[in-house]
């Protein structure tokens, strides 16, 4: 009698690795930095800070990153129940209340780095830069940590027009502008921060090296397209930290990284190599923030031949040439290089015709259900699953409405999944795991409906 | 005319009971009504375009049944009361809806109600979130395109003098409203807080010339009238999110307390700045509603320059209003509330409580659910408070 050897239900991608390890690098890095009195900033991801920040010989690490990380390592509780007892409601944001409980320890230890701390910890910040990009959290959060350290706070401003509004001519050029000026505005605070003038053409230099990784991530996401999905949410979550919390890394180390992974998700494509060790009976979009603390449980539906394709968030955007020929100062050039209108966005997104209904579609109803589903459609998915979060209103508040256009206008269904970013103790496995199986009924009977009603898939 | 045959406080009673009595009589002689969610949305310029500003809010007292098909339940349960109106029919008689970046839910809300209730006018003003130079310089561009936006839609142009003089009638209610805050600081208070709450409601549910009027009546029984708050040991300092309805307060001072002050967005924060009369108007709005409004909802800071920062220093910047506040009205407590999943109000709570510990200053902080039958509990920890206090 032969004994069946089961693999691993997931097929993890060799480049992932690598990538991976820069952020452990990131965390090093910014305990070295310390240690040698170099300036170190708690930063809210990549955004438009990162880039400068290194520009100005600025050590850079992510508590958003390091709350996740410590939620891998099943290592946030004790920070999550500090934070309840320094007075924080639990319903804040994860990431925030596991930083709060480590702030908390560090200021107990006298500025120590808590030996309880995963990866080397995170050292003492001598500022704070906070986003007005996302959600509240990311500068509210910051705000609060005055009570743990004298660094000063920049919230770093960010226009964030609904799409209507977006359209109306004029509103694209007056948001350029305030992105210009808001970093200059930053950059003079820096630089009376840390006593030292900005060196523009290294901004030139790491600025450019973020829009590679973009270009790169973005093609590699262009690939996972391909049946079978041949790279799962599962290495997206594991590299991504490494393009967007990259710290003070040499980005051509990371372009490196993203130019390997490419090659090799182009590999599975060219040769059918699935993202899963099962045959690929679903092919899924994760819409929300992961589930940290159990990730293994995108394991078991890989297990069942859930195949998770593709992803709401982090997802970089399409890359895109602009004309700075006439362009000099150096702040303009960085946002015009990435900072791009919603019109220009549906023009490459869509066809002109198609492009033509979205915008009238977003001027009639407020908002494009092609605009916000169409990944949907380009990842061919049969179902979707919502990661609605106890502790984060920004990437909850729009799903259940996103569930009902997905039904409406592609017959695709959604699974909703209760949990947190953080805290394990808000997410059920068991009766998760249980909806999901219950959860293949509805994705068959759907997959019939679109094929009776002649859709691609 | 209005048909409201009632005076001062039995008129505000009136709208109490029905919001929408005036509102609806107004449209029969075919004004344009525009509501408004929280206190961001420039009134001023409904206002000079002879537009009514109505201001929308929820219903704690009857259950969300339709909005948990667009919101999850993990959100603000007062936004998600007001979705739930919109989509039982009951904001029908808007003919237009402004929104800005109040929250994060706030703004999903927004889309949402767009998406879903269909309001034939929508429009979502892009708050920016500090008080920075750019961001004062970026809010007079983004009130210049609403502007415009809402010109379209009148189909006619704001004068200067015509946007002049509706940010005076809405100064002018601004001044009443502090009138009326003076009446709460005699001990006892000539009016209660519920009282309080249920004016301001009320004048948020007329144009703001009828609004005026109203205050005047208020003021003027509220001064003469022989029937009013009795004293009690604890005079409370209330913070937080929106109370948009009387029953916490009315537990409050069912127990040994008056509500003599507030900071919440059914209250106090809307009214105790006037907007400056500038040479380009403009300028005035921007900087009440980015700067002068003081909501959690805008990162702001003593010195944004400033290499090291001074905890004791950022929240006397923040919140030494409070202290004004408190020591004005001599409470001898605050109570600090949000409602459940409020982040932006939920983030300050620590920050105040140290404040006001370093103040000497007792405070409690309670969060609710937006329902009345979250009381009891609340009740309870209230009255320790005041024993605590007293």
């Amino acid at each position: 009698m032969t004994q069946e050897v089961k693999t691993r239900p997931l097929n993890r991608l060799q480049s992932m690795y690598a990538l991976r390890a820069e952020v452990d690098k990131m965390y090093q890095a910014g305990g070295e930095a310390e240690a040698e009195g170099k300036p170190v900033a708690w930063v809210m991801l990549e955004g438009w800070a990162n880039a400068i920040l290194n520009a100005m010989d600025i050590i850079t690490v992510f508590p958003e990153n390091y709350s996740s990380l410590c939620a891998a390592q099943k290592l946030a509780g004790p920070f999550l129940e500090r934070s309840e007892t320094e007075g924080y409601p639990t319903h804040l944001c994860g990431y925030a209340r596991a930083c709060v409980g480590y702030s908390a320890r560090m200021v107990e230890l006298n500025g120590q780095i808590p030996p309880e701390a995963p990866a080397g910890g995170m050292p003492r910040p001598n500022l704070l830069v906070a986003s007005a990009e996302v959600c509240d959290a990311r500068f509210k959060w910051f705000q609060s940590l005055g009570r743990y350290f004298d660094a000063p706070v920049w919230t770093l401003e960010s226009p964030s027009p609904h799409a209507r509004e977006n359209l109306i001519p004029g509103t694209y050029e007056r948001n350029t502008q305030f992105l210009i000026n808001e970093i200059k505005q930053f950059v003079t605070f820096l630089e009376k921060v840390t006593g030292k003038k900005m060196e523009w053409d290294k901004l030139g230099f790491t600025g450019d090296g973020t829009n590679k990784i973009n270009q790169l991530r973005w093609e590699i996401n262009q690939l996972r397209k391909a049946r079978p999905g041949p790279m799962h949410t599962r290495d997206f979550w594991s590299v991504m930290s490494a393009a967007l919390y990259r710290g003070a890394a040499d980005p051509t180390v990371i372009v490196d990284g993203h130019q390997k992974m490419y090659d090799e998700v182009k590999y599975r494509v060219d040769h059918s190599i699935a993202a899963i060790n099962r045959p690929e009976k679903y092919r899924l979009s994760f819409e929300g923030l992961a589930p940290w603390h159990s990730l293994s449980f995108l394991d078991s539906l890989a297990d069942r031949g859930w195949n998770f394709v593709c992803e709401s968030s982090y997802s970089p955007g399409r890359p895109f040439q602009v004309d700075l020929s006439g362009v000099t100062d150096p702040v303009e050039r960085y946002v015009r290089k990435r900072y791009r209108s919603l019109a220009s966005v549906i023009d490459q997104e869509f066809g002109p015709e198609e492009a033509s209904q979205v915008k009238e579609e977003i001027m009639r109803e407020g908002s494009s259900n092609r605009l916000r589903t169409r990944h949907i459609r380009e990842y061919q998915c049969d179902g979707v699953v919502l990661h609605v979060l106890l502790s984060c209103r920004s990437a909850s508040s729009g799903l259940t409405l996103f569930a009902d256009q997905l039904l409406d206008m592609y017959k695709v269904p959604s699974l909703i999944i209760e949990g947190d970013i953080i805290d394990t103790s808000l997410f059920n496995p068991v009766e998760s795991l249980k909806k999901a199986e219950a959860f293949e009924d509805t994705m068959d009977h759907y997959r019939k409906v679109r094929k009776d009603l002649g859709m691609q898939w | 005319m209005s048909a409201a045959t009632k005076k001062g406080l039995a008129h505000v009673q009136e709208l109490y009971l029905d919001r929408t009595q005036r509102i609806r009589e107004l449209k029969t002689e075919g004004k344009k009504v525009i509501g408004y969610l929280c206190i961001y949305p420039v009134t001023e310029m409904m206002t000079a375009l002879d537009l009514i500003p109505y201001r929308v809010l929820g219903d704690m007292h009857e259950s969300i049944t339709k909005a948990d098909t667009y919101l999850p339940t993990v959100v603000c349960p007062f936004l998600r009361s007001c979705l739930d109106l919109g989509l039982k029919g009951k904001y029908d008689f808007l003919d237009g809806m402004v929104t800005t970046h109040i929250c994060d839910v706030g703004s999903s809300l927004s889309g949402i109600w767009r998406y879903t209730v269909k309001t034939p006018f929508h429009y979502n003003i892009d708050t920016p979130h500090t008080t920075h130079d750019t961001s004062l310089n970026q809010i007079k561009g983004v009130l210049k395109a609403f502007q415009t936006a809402m010109e379209t839609f009148a189909g006619k142009k704001i004068t200067e003098a015509n946007l002049i003089s509706a940010i005076k009638k809405h100064n002018e209610q601004r001044a009443l409203v502090r009138e009326l805050y003076q009446l709460k600081k005699p001990d006892p208070p000539l009016i209660s807080g519920a009282e309080t709450l249920k004016t301001i409601k009320a004048i948020q549910s007329l144009p703001v010339d009828e609004g005026n009027t109203l205050l005047r009546e208020v003021i003027s029984e509220i001064k003469i009238r022989v029937n009013k708050p009795v004293k009690k040991n604890a005079r409370l300092l209330i913070w937080g999110s929106i109370i948009d309805d009387i029953p916490m307060i009315e537990m409050i001072e069912s127990l040994d307390a008056n509500v003599v002050m507030d900071d919440t967005c059914v209250g106090s924060r809307a009214f105790f700045n006037d907007v400056a009369i500038t040479p380009d108007p403009i300028d005035g709005l921007a900087q009440h509603y980015l700067i002068d409004i003081k909501c959690p909802r805008t990162f702001r800071t003593r010195d944004f320059y400033a290499v090291k920062k001074n905890y004791m220093d950022d929240l006397t910047s923040r919140f030494s209003y409070l202290l004004d506040y408190a020591r004005d009205w001599k409470a001898n407590g605050v109570i600090l509330q949000s409602v459940r999943y409020c982040d932006t109000h939920g983030y300050e709570v620590p920050q105040l409580r140290d404040y006001f510990k370093a103040m000497d200053v007792p405070s409690i902080y309670l969060e609710h659910d937006y329902t009345v039958g979250a009381l009891a509990p609340m009740k309870t920890r209230v009255q320790g408070f005041l024993e605590i206090i007293s």
